[in-house]
């Protein structure tokens, strides 16, 4: 394996992260303060104590902003600092800037906020019902659903719950921001989107984007929580550096950042399912409402991957499914590396499972059964090609022996009262594109030097995706030169304008496709000149491995020397690559069209180990079969899979979020907050890539591997439902994720009545 | 303040440094030792470890004057003369490092572990890094890394399940 530098910089703690980077000279630290209630309307900002505490402190307002106070693109709801009104408890309300940052902490705690307290919401179904919505609700249909249910053999309806999810990257948010020449001003920002942080500085400063300056290194992590979220901390230290004169540093601690930013949106559902007598289904309805918290942010096109995903991997003719964003006094609630897709397949594999059992029959089967099949159409009207849901469905069950391992579970259930074994098998349909069509572009500036090195710039950011890696092996094929001649620079405003943010799992394909581009366009012109100086046509000639040949014959000319002739020549040996997603179009008012470059599938199995009497369980064994497209680099590709699987399986089944009945996180350390440890990761976790096919929609036949294992972590969910059944077998469905031990406990114990009861309450039969 | 002596890295250092300060703060502010993270500042998240008289601490929750007449490593001390250690190119080779952030840390715990258990079993090496929370890797690639620096992987040089 190829080693690069920068993982040797990594393992030797020399990547330097914005808290590590050396402070510029007479740099300010600075600190929020934090409002400390769900909901007020501000009446007084006293900041005497505050600035009595050392005459470094200043008390930043929103009346010091000189732009316009507005983070929000989508929707202008989203103030960098509140004018009037807080909502959600932990929001930034005033910025201290100090000479310490302990200094700025105590200003910040000295500031006082005083308001009048107004009824705040929390829950978005009671948001919904007084039609407190961010956004017009959504609705994506196909076929005749009602008819469907009418008509159908089987009919279950049933609710789903999905909790949120911090993203606990280990770099907590950050920036530093420093005025230059007059009235420009740099910021280096902890944030998967230079360029939305641009923009958003440019806004609240009152300055064109020209003169706002965002760079990005590396990022101690990011899952989706510093694609928006990164914005606030850059412009708040933007504007203190604007009005201080002073470059100034915002860091958060990891309280801070817990309180103040989004988590991956809690979702409640509705869900009516319908089969056949032999277990076709036939229809499917749901409303998801969505608790978007007190912003949209993101909100928006997070719902609509939720309607895109919201029948998983399977095949359905009739569907209905609309989306709610309901407006609550919470966080708002942003991208997290799923983006709503894992909501959405949650409820479609709680309602698949309800129906499984209604029928008598195995789960598995009934998922089988179901599979997409090339050529179906989505709900939303895109033709399905290439697909891959059945092969690697029936992959994983081949080499798990299913029947064998279902037939030794079930024994063993049946002899053991005190502890059961569940399984699990959950299909991955994942589609890759931004939702929001716009926002399928990228580019890239490419040099090469005089001596053939290369330097590639893109607005891919590096967050431990190794998006770099696979840049610099693009280009390296491309060019047809060893990696170790390319080199990636940072992310920055300056030298790739108007870049999306790395998101969506689309770092590499974007990115890594507008590389492509301005590779070719260099390659044209050395290969041109390659035909000058070693005679015969241009055609036929290539470089290969830093040797120019023609077929498979070595000229004798290298690319060093073939550079450097080039250069002598007078021959531009830069150019810029630009790639927009081709193919994708999407009417919003009909809602159909083709929103997703390609799909990526898979299938996991799941199987834990329960304790009956204490519901405590370990996760045992997974196994994933994944497609990968021609993997671009496989170490890294493993290295995402298993990741994504461990945020899945902790969202599934330990990480619980938690606010208290006034709205206020409770959840807000490490020690209240539980992430997966070295032990919660299954014993036997197996990855196997797919047989590797082409994938003509993305660069070099990859395909996006950021998102899409994270779905896996499901299985988790409903192999413990599994177990959890066996030890008690009159037990109702109860789909309310994370399945903590907790209530596990509470389902073994009969202490968790309400599901049964519910759905009972709602006249459709119950599951 | 308060005036100490102590060895980080093999190299001796003497400070005067507030009572308040915690070693985390110490290396990396007044030593400029960057290279151990923050995480979370409460010791909940071993991104900040480093190792005492050869014992792994979180170094947020240490203060600096209690180092007073104690030798500390970190990661800038696993590298020599420019050179990787064994186990540095071991995260690098199975790829044990993703963003990197909770590296150091986790190397440092490694290290440990491998002081007092040169072949350690996976439940030895899972418990060895319990206290380090790594987002990124879902852990396996790191515990395949020990597994190869103490010569336990079947197929040396391979990962095991690509
Ligand atoms: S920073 Fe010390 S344990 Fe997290
Ligand atoms: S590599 Fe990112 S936290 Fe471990």
């Amino acid at each position: 394996m190829k080693t690069i530098p920068e993982a040797a910089l990594n393992v030797m703690g020399r990547t330097a992260y914005i808290d590590d980077l050396p402070e510029p000279r007479n740099l300010l630290h600075s600190a929020v303060k934090l409002s400390g209630s769900a909901r007020g309307r501000m009446t007084r900002i006293d900041a005497a104590r505050a600035l009595a505490l050392h005459p470094s402190v200043r008390v930043i307002t929103w009346k010091d902003i000189p732009g316009e106070n507005q983070l929000g693109f989508t929707v202008a709801d989203e103030p960098l600092l509140p004018e009037r009104e807080w909502e959600y408890w932990g929001q930034p309300l005033v910025l201290c800037l100090a000479e310490t940052k302990g200094l700025a902490r105590r200003a910040a705690e000295l500031v006082v906020v005083e308001g009048d307290a107004l009824a705040p919401t929390f829950d978005p179904r009671e948001a919904a019902a007084k039609g407190d919505f961010i956004l017009p609700p959504r609705t994506q249909r196909s076929g005749d659903p009602a008819a469907a249910f009418a008509r159908a053999a089987y009919v279950v309806s049933g609710r789903a719950d999905s909790g949120g999810q911090e993203h606990v990257y280990l770099e907590t948010q950050g920036a530093i921001a420093e005025p230059r020449d007059g009235d420009r001003i740099f910021i280096i920002s902890g944030t998967q989107g230079p360029a939305v942080v641009q923009r958003a500085a440019a806004r609240v400063l009152g300055l064109p984007m020209n003169k706002v300056e965002v760079e990005t290194r590396r990022l101690g992590g990011g899952f989706g929580g510093k694609e928006d979220q990164a914005t606030t901390w850059g412009c708040l230290a933007a504007l203190g550096a604007r009005l201080s004169g002073r470059p100034v540093k915002l860091c958060l601690d990891r309280k801070t950042d817990m309180r103040a930013t989004g988590k991956r949106h809690p979702y409640s559902s509705d869900w009516k399912i319908a089969a056949d007598a032999e277990g076709r289904l036939l229809a499917f309805e749901a409303d998801y409402y969505q608790n978007s918290g007190c912003s949209c942010d993101l909100s928006a096109a997070i719902i609509s991957r939720t309607l895109f995903h919201a029948v998983g991997a399977y095949r359905i003719p009739n569907v209905r499914v609309t989306g709610f964003l309901c407006r609550t006094n919470l966080p708002s609630f942003t991208a997290f590396r799923g983006f709503g897709a894992p909501q959405g397949i949650f409820v479609m594999e709680a309602a698949l499972d309800a129906l499984a059992r209604r029928m008598g029959i195995d789960p598995v089967e009934l998922r089988r059964r179901n599979l997409l099949e090339e050529g179906d159409i989505t709900h939303y009207g895109m033709p399905m090609t290439r697909v891959r849901a059945r092969e690697s469905f029936d992959s994983l069950l081949e080499k798990t022996r299913w029947r064998e391992l279902r037939a030794e579970v079930d024994s063993f259930n049946a002899s053991h009262a005190l502890e059961k074994r569940g399984l699990a098998v959950v299909p991955n349909c994942f589609g890759v594109s931004f939702t929001k069509l716009q926002m399928n572009q990228g580019g890239a500036l490419v040099h090469v030097y005089q001596d053939g090195s290369v330097l590639v710039s893109t607005g891919a950011i590096e967050m431990g995706q190794q998006v770099s890696r696979k840049i610099a092996r693009v280009t390296a094929c491309t060019l047809g030169i060893p990696i170790e001649r390319v080199a990636i620079e940072r992310t920055t405003t300056l030298t790739v304008a108007n870049t999306v943010p790395t998101a969506a799992s689309t770092g590499s394909d974007i990115n890594g496709m507008a590389a492509l581009a301005a590779c070719e366009e260099i390659r044209g012109r050395l290969v041109r000149r390659a035909a000058e100086l070693v005679g015969g046509p241009a055609a036929g000639l290539s470089i290969e491995d830093g040797r120019v040949v023609r077929g498979r014959e070595d000229t004798g000319l290298s690319w060093d020397d073939l550079v450097l002739k080039t250069y002598e020549s007078r021959v531009d040996l830069s150019a810029h690559g630009f790639y927009a997603t081709p193919g994708l179009f999407y009417d919003m008012e009909a809602e159909k069209g083709s929103p997703f470059a390609y799909h990526v599938y898979g299938a996991a199995l799941v199987e834990v180990r329960l304790d009956v009497l204490r519901g405590l369980y370990a996760v045992e064994r997974a196994l994933i079969v994944h497609d990968v497209g021609r993997s671009l680099d496989r170490a890294v590709d493993l290295g995402q899979i298993e990741g994504a699987f461990a945020q899945g399986l902790g969202w599934a089944l330990l990480e619980e979020l938690a606010f208290g009945a006034d709205g206020r996180l409770l959840s807000d350390t490490l020690s209240t907050y539980k992430l997966p440890d070295a032990h919660f990761l299954p014993a036997r976790l197996e990855v196997e890539m797919m047989r590797e096919t082409d994938n003509p929609r993305a660069v070099l036949n990859s395909k996006a591997i950021g998102e899409p294992p994270l779905v896996y972590g499901i299985a988790g969910y409903f192999a413990l439902l599994d177990a959890l059944r066996s030890a008690r077998p009159d037990g109702p469905g109860m789909y309310d994720l994370p399945l903590t031990p907790e209530k596990a406990l509470d389902y073994l114990t009969g202490d968790r009545p309400e599901y049964g009861r519910e759905k009972a309450a709602k006249g459709d039969t119950p599951c | 303040m308060t005036r100490i002596s102590l060895t980080v890295n093999g190299k001796r250092y003497e400070r005067d440094v507030a009572e308040n300060r915690t070693l985390l703060r110490f290396l990396r502010e007044d030593l400029g030792l960057i290279g151990t993270k923050e995480g979370c500042g409460a010791g909940e998240c071993g991104a900040c470890t480093v190792l005492f008289d050869g014992l792994t601490v979180n170094s947020c929750m240490v203060l600096a004057v209690e180092a007073d007449g104690r030798a500390v490593e970190t990661i800038e001390g696993e590298a020599k003369d420019g050179k990787l250690s064994d186990l540095q190119e071991a995260f690098q080779k199975h790829h044990a490092v993703q963003c990197g952030f909770c590296t150091p840390g986790m190397i440092m715990s490694t290290r440990e572990l491998l002081h007092r258990t040169p072949k350690p079993t996976v439940a030895e090496i899972k418990e060895g890094i319990e206290g380090n929370f790594c987002r990124c890797t879902g852990y396996q690639q790191i515990v395949e890394a020990v597994l190869d620096v103490s010569g336990q992987l079947e197929k040396k040089g391979e990962l095991r399940h690509a």
